[in-house]
């Protein structure tokens, strides 16, 4: 009853967002210097091209007509086509994205995994030197980069070890999985540093609280507290936090896509970028942007099923 | 029970620098002495080619090894350091100042200026950063300084964000009320006396900003967007070992090491200071 | 008078930080089954922590010691296994602010089921139909349906009545009030307190209640227990100290308690607040703020002695307070 209507209200918001976006992108690329013709075409463009493109991309036009026409063709899946792969954008975004997505929402829960337990152990034992360590792992966790891990455990586990494929993406759904275990786990770990930092300090936020406290006097198992009472409202600001950092996993999935040369949508946008296929890119920006606002419409509706307040 | 946290806090009287800001603030120091004079502690020229010790693993004479040109890897990799920290502090210098003085501004006006600015805000958020980095790099062309714009750009959203949140609660207090009694301008009210007490959140997400600008940086570089070839950055040096790594992996590593290093030094000093100055207050 | 009491504390002393505070300072008491005593004290005094001592819930930086017998077992030496079938089952807790207390992303049926899976045998129907009866018993209406709703949906009253059903679940036989009624409105502490007593009447339990209100006291309670900077400086029957208290510390905390007809807030007739843990004086910890206080009480502290049976005071100087007579 509350949940639906706050569904239906969170999805309305969206629209907004959306067209939001939409004037972003649009604004950018004209504000930026360097016209789009010549980027594509490079400096000694001859003015019948330049010209040619600038119809093509319809940048003879006003800013407003320009819009309209291109907030018009987004919305029925019309992005343009690419300049040198001479396909509809649309449709390389959609052959590339789910390896993206599916490589995402692997590294996220490989960093749930590791974090929910890892804060526990923090939380709990709070100021020990199991506390240090964990929070010591946190600070080199962040301090990594992602093509420089990436490329670690390609070499080690890949090359030298022989236990995961060098790269590429594989055929079927399992062997999708194998292929994309250790980009996930590249991915994880930053992720999971940051999330893990969070939830600790949330459970020790919660271990103090009058309800656990309560819990306890009600004579409940430590279990049960635990998984009941504490975890659940520490996980509230968490997935908030989860939300936000959708972001910063969609950038570290562009650089991981290159590294482990799967043929993801990061690895179209950095190839894409290389061969100033613009189209390609403004696509891919406006596709990655949409992503993660659906992204956050979902942490929305996970905060509100655990926080009942929320959907008031 | 209130009682019980009467001991924590006479521990916090107690005035010691905390672990992690000694120890962030002593690695930067030495990186910013070599980023500096990189010149006086590397041994060799970092771009000199060596044919006669190509790929030689670390030795007395080569600690970090050699690369595929023979250059000295501690070479480069020291050389690097001026690159590496120039991007930390130019890339977050200029959306720190801009977004503070916004983020004051927004703060203080409140009103429509703060819901404007929440919608910026959200539409920065939806971005992937680095995504929306790489595409103004693209079409700017890749190097240094267009990744500054790049980063400049939607930077200074985060810094806003925070300083008009702080100023925000600074503005209710009495001694806001008592400058606008003593008609003081606007502006002597904002940067004089609200400024100076909502910075300081800031200042600690400078530092943590600066390890993800070096992090940035050297993805830039690794991806052939940042510094360029033959230039010692360190993303550049591990694009350059990465086809080595299998035989000589001391190219990549060692310069990787570095990152590790210097972002730590940064997000332990970030971590300290916050420490301190919840402490202060 | 000769009636073994349900529960038995003796020499309680609870430290933190290593020792180097003390909250509760060698209290001892006992509560006799049926019967409501009254644990009284400004904020800090340490009658919170006494009860929470009881039931072995300090954070870590607490350290207990002392006996408190229960049903022929040490609550504190007893096993963790065993410490939770006492807690919630024969001896429950509620607490000073429900909004606190409840878990805010609960239902509140969960909230009661938890504690009937703990400590009963019952099946799923019937711990359902329960958490029913349960509404019903604490005057909760409608209960099938607001056993559904969470914490925030309920009034301040209402959730102290839900917090008081949890307790209830496990059929307690001792039921520690932390300062039930501190957070909820005049009319709705008295409405709360009566239920207190009904149940206690009907259920037949034993009520510790903690309280920094003595007109709860005088309304509630058969005995009291005074304590100051972590020690009970004086007992006995809510009459008789009423009507002649012994101790300065007392005759002041009488003395600040609102008349008939006057306005019901806290009228100071004892100068100055509770020292904190850190700096207890020397001596009486009340020679500060006591108006009585003499050499003796600078020097030494103070140890209870009997009046009566069941009527004890640590006061060097009860012989001029008592003879200053009740302010009541």
């Amino acid at each position: 009853m509350h949940l639906a209507s706050f569904i239906v209200r969170r999805l309305l918001q969206l629209i907004p967002t959306l067209l939001f976006i939409l004037i972003v992108v649009f604004v950018l690329v004209r504000l930026l210097p360097g016209d789009p013709a010549s980027a594509i075409l490079g400096d000694r463009a001859l003015d019948a091209d330049v010209e040619r493109i600038n119809r093509e991309l319809g940048l003879d036009r006003s800013l407003p007509v320009q819009f309209a026409v291109f907030a018009k063709s987004v919305a029925t899946g019309n992005l343009g086509n690419s300049i040198h792969l001479k396909l509809p954008v649309a449709e390389l975004i959609a052959a590339r994205l789910p390896i993206t997505i599916l490589l995402t929402v692997m590294a996220a829960l490989i960093a749930v995994l590791f974090a929910v337990p890892l804060a526990f152990v923090a939380a709990l034992r709070r100021g020990r030197a199991a506390d240090s360590v964990v929070r010591g792992a946190f600070q080199v966790g962040l301090s990594m980069p992602v093509f420089y891990l990436g490329l670690i455990l390609l070499t080690v586990f890949g090359a030298r070890l022989g236990w995961f494929p060098v790269g590429g993406y594989g055929d079927g759904f399992l062997d999708h999985l194998y292929h994309l275990f250790l980009p996930a786990l590249t991915l994880a770990l930053s992720l999971s540093a940051i999330l893990m930092r969070n939830l600790r300090a949330a459970i020790i936020g919660v271990i103090d609280a009058e309800y656990v406290q309560f819990a306890r006097a009600k004579g409940l198992r430590p279990r049960l507290i635990l998984s009941r009472h504490v975890l659940r409202n520490a996980l509230i600001s968490t997935v908030a936090l989860f939300g936000l950092s959708i972001g910063t996993l969609l950038g570290g999935a562009v650089i991981t896509e290159t590294v482990f040369a799967i043929p993801g949508a990061g690895r179209l946008m950095v190839d894409s970028i290389y061969g100033r296929d613009y189209p390609v890119v403004q696509g891919l920006t406006i596709a990655l942007a949409v992503l993660v606002s659906l992204t956050f419409l979902l942490t929305d509706l996970v905060q509100a099923w655990l926080d009942p307040r929320v959907a008031r | 029970m209130t009682d019980v946290t009467t001991p924590m806090m006479a521990a916090r009287r107690r005035r010691v620098l905390p672990r992690p800001l000694i120890f962030g603030a002593t690695i930067l120091l030495a990186s910013a002495v070599v980023a500096v004079f990189p010149a006086q502690v590397a041994p060799y020229d970092p771009n000199a080619f060596d044919y006669g010790a190509l790929l030689q693993a670390p030795t007395s004479a080569h600690p970090m090894g050699t690369d595929n040109f023979g250059r000295d890897v501690l070479s480069r990799v020291l050389h690097a350091y001026t690159i590496d920290m120039q991007i930390a502090f130019f890339a977050t210098v200029f959306p720190f100042l801009f977004g503070t003085v916004v983020g004051a501004l927004v703060g203080y006006a409140g009103g429509w200026a703060e819901v404007i600015f929440g919608r910026i805000v959200d539409a920065v958020i939806t971005f992937p950063f680095l995504v929306l980095v790489i595409a103004i790099v693209s079409v700017l062309g890749p190097g240094l300084v267009n990744m500054y714009i790049a980063v400049g750009v939607v930077g200074w959203v985060f810094y806003a964000r925070i300083i008009a949140a702080e100023v925000r609660v600074q503005k209710r207090l009495d001694y806001a009320d008592a400058g606008r009694a003593m008609g003081y301008t606007h502006a002597r009210i904002i940067f004089v006396h609200l400024l100076p007490n909502a910075i300081t959140p800031a200042i600690v997400y400078w530092m943590t900003d600066m390890a993800l600008a070096i992090l940035l940086g050297s993805s830039l570089g690794y991806l052939g967007l940042g510094a360029q070839p033959p230039a010692a950055e360190w993303g550049v040096q591990i694009a350059d070992g990465k086809n080595f790594m299998a035989t000589a992996w001391w190219i990549s590593v060692f310069p990787g090491l570095a990152i590790v290093l210097t972002g730590l030094g940064f997000s332990l000093t970030g971590d300290g200071l916050a420490e301190l100055l919840r402490t202060k207050r | 008078m000769t009636q073994a009491p349900a529960l038995e504390v003796r020499n309680l002393t609870t430290t933190f930080a290593g020792g180097r505070l003390t909250a509760v300072n060698d209290v001892s008491f006992t509560v006799l089954p049926g019967e409501v005593l009254g644990l009284v004290g400004e904020s800090g005094s340490g009658k919170s922590v006494t009860l929470r001592s009881i039931m072995r819930l300090l954070p870590a930086s607490g350290a207990v010691s002392g006996h408190v017998r229960w049903q022929g077992r040490d609550i504190l030496t007893m096993s963790d296994a065993d410490l939770r079938g006492v807690r919630g089952g024969q001896i429950s807790m509620i607490f000073q602010e429900p909004m606190t207390a409840l878990n805010p992303v609960l239902p509140v049926f969960t909230q009661i089921e938890e504690n009937l899976k703990a400590h009963t045998d019952l099946d799923r129907a019937a711990r359902a139909a329960r958490a029913r009866d349960l509404m019903d018993l604490v005057g909760i209406p409608d209960a099938a349906r607001r056993l559904k709703e969470y914490p925030h949906q309920f009034s301040g009253g209402m959730r102290q009545r839900v917090m008081i059903a949890i307790a209830l679940a496990g059929n307690p036989t001792l039921l520690l009030a932390d300062e039930p009624t501190t957070a909820l409105d005049v009319t709705i502490q008295d409405q709360i307190l009566k239920l207190i007593l009904d149940l206690r009447d009907e259920l037949s339990m034993s009520v510790v209640l903690v309280t920094h209100d003595l007109g709860v006291v005088a309304a509630t309670c058969d005995r009291i227990a005074v304590m100051y900077a972590g020690r009970i400086v004086e007992t006995g029957t809510v009459r008789d100290v009423f009507a002649q208290p012994a101790h300065a510390y007392t005759r002041g905390l009488l003395g600040s308690v609102p008349h008939a007809g006057t306005e019901r807030s806290m009228l100071l007739s004892i100068e100055g607040t509770p020292p904190p843990l850190d700096r207890i004086p020397a001596g009486c910890a009340f020679n500060p703020r006591c108006d009585f206080a003499t050499g003796p009480c600078r020097a030494r502290v103070p140890v209870l002695e009997d009046l009566a049976p069941g009527r004890s005071v640590a006061c060097f100087n009860r012989t001029a307070v008592t003879a200053a007579g009740s302010p009541v």
